[in-house]
């Protein structure tokens, strides 16, 4: 059974960290990844930085463009991973923009993440329609969950569309935003959380965009298996470097 | 499917074989071949047959003269004859009293196990069609297939004949070939030597079977036509889509479900029409240009766009879009601006309207294009600086993108050019079409023809050029060229010019081609031009480019310069420097006398007198 699977399996909620591949150094990927892990994240997302981040907000944008400027690039990524699964056992997700994929090759690229050890990707700008055409196949091939983002606008009809093509979690994206935009969540979002909720899904959800701190965890995974964060833990790799996993992943779960 | 039989030889047995209704019937004028047609005539066939004459390599004025003689309606060509020979084909017998209908050209080439196919790219605008046929000793009738998978990478729309080795032993792998992609645009199989007796006679009773065992495929005359419009799924040809993260499908969904019904509504047209008339102040004249044209020796007219309110063609989408934007209950209007052309058009329809604006803008750009910024704020627009990534166009593109998933219910996202995801480029372009139509009733008044011979643009995202081809694409005898901005030249690396320089991918939210590192990074391009100076294309210009419908030009910045001025020193008019590339064509290119061709004139040189004075030391 893949990693995400396994893991959603768990009778306990998730807390799954993003970051961005080359940054704050280049080569900090691998020791990133294994403190998280050694700190008990559940599962890690592994940004593969692109030039034009259209869904992020300005401190991903950011950490994406000092990565390519540090040298990171898809194989250099790979070439990082290459020995990761000796040390690191939580699911791995790489999430990254459609382009730098589609250049590589994507078979080429499932391929490859499948060689790595990697469980899945998350493709922001890979529209549900055309990868249920043009890749599914592909991906279910090399044995990877693709996880689709759902928002507080999308129609109960696409959601259960969603749904129907998704075989691990569905990433709730918690607001109208892109990434790392507000502090706390009011009416509005627990409103959409229940709703969501209430819709029993066939894949369980993991809550997105927004969260920063033991508040916000706490408020988002009363309602999902668990929550993401990205823009926080970039800000705070930014201050304390690679080595401060520890310190961030303590003040969340606490 | 089509059928055609090909290598006929002898008088009874070609009327037997017409008696089976084949679409196409060969004849090989080669004297090197055993089925070499060397009979005096040719027997009168049905007309739904063509006849169709095979030739290697041979002399044009053989060709039509056996053309003319047997009055044949098509031709294959077996040899390494070039584009231009095929050019010259074409006009030889266009010229031909005799010609009532148009002469089929078919260029064979030969696979075996993978092909060039960048090879077919000069050949798409003269021939009608392809022919594939197995790569052996012999130019055709080798009596083997070769591999058909190769077509799966197939990169053009044009209709092929698949040909070489197709027998009684193949009907299988064709109906699986039939089911697979790499058929998309099979037009007809081509069957000779597996059905022969000896060379040059048919086996009558194993051609009926042929038929009979293919007769579901062979019976579905699907029609490939060639088709530039956008298609029901939001794509040209292999390009365009909406490739947008799921933020945004609520908007883009919204949006691509009401334009077409919008702007058929009759009201809408009224307003839009008295709007472009009243305020915009269309029709805008197309000007015969006298002394450029005796110049260059040849009729150029040029479309004055930049008589526009504003100064250019950007605003007959800005007024299209603020009506929709209005019709959908949006309150707030956001736009991204390069030059600040787009951005002044919209603030313009904004306070036309009393609709909040916010332009996003590349902070380097707000920098270098005071002027505008100024004539925003005047109009009431919010100028925000986009501080990220290169902080030009492609970056205020992002912003305005990312404001847009902030912000999805009341706002309406005024694209700038025929780019982004599916409706845009269609919606700007059919806003933007309004060019193409009053071309062709102006030139009918002036020329007593409606179509040009050639009808040219600049390109940046392509949207005056989208415009000013639209009711040409479909027009076979009328050409398009395309024009780029080259920068400090092709090899630089300092260019803007996206057809040579691109590769297929996905940009703000459309699979097109663009400029990017062989890792997927979006690069920055350059040109002396801010409108020009896009790293993508239209996802419709991508698919002009790669079918060979238009030809693609590209035009340094200092031969720009030279252009602009020229055209103030001729005729009076200071183009804009997005224009100049256009007109830059006349000095690289040549045309005949009595050519008419249509240059479309998208902007006025006001906003770029800065540029001109320090490029000229006025
Ligand atoms: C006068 C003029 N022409 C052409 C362009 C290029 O845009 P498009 O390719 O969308 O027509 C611009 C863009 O700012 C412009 O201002």
């Amino acid at each position: 059974m893949n990693r995400i699977n396994q893991k959603l399996q768990e009778n306990k909620k998730l807390l799954s960290i993003y970051f961005t591949a080359g940054y704050p150094n280049i080569n900090d990927t691998v020791s990133i990844i294994q403190n998280l892990e050694k700190n008990g994240v559940d599962m890690i997302e592994i940004g593969l930085p692109f030039s034009d981040p259209l869904a992020d907000g300005p401190t991903i944008q950011d950490s994406s463009t000092k990565a390519l400027k540090n040298g990171m690039t898809t194989e250099v990524l790979f070439d990082q991973l290459k020995d990761i699964r000796k040390t690191v056992n939580i699911p791995l997700i790489i999430m990254g923009y459609f382009n730098p994929m589609f250049q590589y090759g994507v078979e080429a690229f499932c391929k490859k993440c499948q060689e790595l050890g990697i469980d899945g990707l998350i493709i922001p700008d890979l529209p549900v329609d055309v990868y249920h055409q043009e890749y599914q196949a592909i991906f279910e091939k090399y044995g990877l969950i693709n996880v689709f983002l759902i928002t507080p606008q999308t129609s109960d009809e696409r959601i259960r569309y969603i749904d129907s093509i998704s075989n691990g979690f569905i990433y709730m994206v918690s607001s109208a935003s892109t990434t790392g935009a507000q502090s706390g969540f009011g009416e509005e979002q627990t409103a959409y959380f229940e709703r969501i909720a209430k819709m029993n899904l066939k894949n369980q959800q993991i809550i997105g965009f927004g969260i920063s701190n033991n508040e916000t965890f706490t408020q988002a995974t009363q309602y999902a298996k668990g929550a993401i964060i990205g823009s926080a833990f970039v800000k705070h790799m930014t201050k304390h470097g690679a080595d401060g996993t520890g310190t961030f992943v303590k003040t969340i779960q606490n | 499917m089509r059928l055609k039989v090909c290598g006929m030889k002898y008088q009874d047995n070609i009327e037997q074989v017409a008696a089976l209704q084949p679409d196409y019937l060969g004849f090989i004028f080669y004297e090197k071949s055993a089925r070499n047609f060397d009979t005096e005539s040719i027997p009168e066939l049905p007309k739904s047959i063509k006849k169709t004459g095979v030739f290697v390599d041979a002399d044009i004025d053989i060709v039509i003269k056996l053309v003319n003689k047997h009055n044949l309606q098509a031709v294959q060509l077996h040899g390494k004859e070039s584009p231009e020979y095929c050019d010259d084909l074409k006009n030889r017998h266009a010229e031909l009293v005799s010609a009532s209908h148009n002469l089929e050209i078919i260029k064979v080439f030969s696979i075996k196990d993978e092909f060039d196919f960048s090879i077919l790219k000069p050949y798409e605008n003269t021939c009608n069609y392809f022919l594939f046929d197995t790569k052996g000793k012999h130019p055709g009738g080798n009596g083997y297939t070769f591999n058909w998978n190769v077509l799966n990478n197939y990169p053009s729309t044009k209709p092929f004949f698949l040909s070489g080795g197709l027998g009684l032993n193949e009907v299988e792998k064709i109906n699986q070939f039939v089911n697979s992609k790499a058929s998309k645009y099979c037009y007809a199989l081509d069957v000779n030597s597996k059905f022969e007796i000896e060379p040059g006679l048919k086996d009558i009773e194993d051609l009926k079977t042929f038929k009979k065992n293919l007769s579901s495929i062979l019976d579905n005359n699907k029609e490939i036509v060639m088709n530039y419009n956008v298609d029901e799924k939001g794509y040209y040809g292999e390009f365009g889509g909406a490739f947008i993260p799921e933020m945004l499908y609520p908007n883009v969904e919204e949006l691509r479900q009401n334009y077409l019904k919008v702007m058929a509504e009759p009201e809408f047209k009224k307003e839009f029409d008295q709007l472009l008339k009243d305020y915009v102040g269309r029709p805008s004249p197309l000007y015969f240009a006298k002394r450029l044209s005796e110049k260059y020796n040849t009729k150029i007219y040029l479309k004055r766009e930049d008589l526009n309110h504003t100064g250019a063609h950007k605003i007959n989408n800005t007024i299209g879009q603020i009506l929709m934007a209005k019709r959908l209950g949006k309150t707030r209007i956001i736009a991204e601006t390069g030059a600040g052309q787009h951005g002044v058009a919209t603030a313009t329809v904004c306070a036309l309207m009393g609709l909040e604006c916010i332009v996003y803008m590349g902070e380097i750009d707000i920098a270098r294009q005071a002027p505008n910024v100024a004539r925003m704020k005047m109009l009431g627009a919010t100028v925000v600086p986009a501080l990220s990534g290169s902080r030009t166009l492609k970056d205020a593109t992002n912003e305005a993108i990312r404001d847009w998933i902030n912000n999805p219910v009341n706002t309406h996202y005024i694209i700038g050019s025929a780019i982004g995801p599916h409706p845009y480029p269609d919606m700007v372009t059919r806003f933007q079409a309004v060019i193409s139509e009053e071309i062709k009733w102006q030139l009918k008044e002036q020329e007593g023809r409606k179509n040009p011979d050639y009808v040219v643009a600049c390109i940046g995202g392509g949207s005056n050029a989208a415009g000013t081809y639209y009711h040409y694409l479909h027009e076979p005898d009328v050409g398009i060229i395309a024009v780029e901005a080259a920068g400090l030249g092709i090899d630089s690396g300092e260019s803007a010019a996206t057809s040579v320089l691109g590769k297929e991918g996905i940009i703000h939210g459309c699979k097109t081609l663009l400029m990017q590192t062989k890792d997927g990074q979006i690069t920055e391009p350059y040109s002396i031009s801010a409108g020009l100076d896009y790293p993508g294309v239209g996802p419709m210009h991508a698919h002009l480019s790669k079918t060979g419908r238009a030809e693609f030009m590209s035009i340094t910045d200092s031969d720009a310069m030279e252009a602009g001025l020229e055209l103030s020193k001729l005729e009076g008019i200071i183009p804009a420097i997005e224009t100049s590339h256009a007109l830059a064509i006349f000095g690289q290119r040549e045309f005949k006398e009595d050519d008419v061709v249509v240059v479309s004139l998208s902007g006025r040189g006001d906003k770029d007198l800065e540029n001109y004075i320090d490029y000229f030391k006025i």
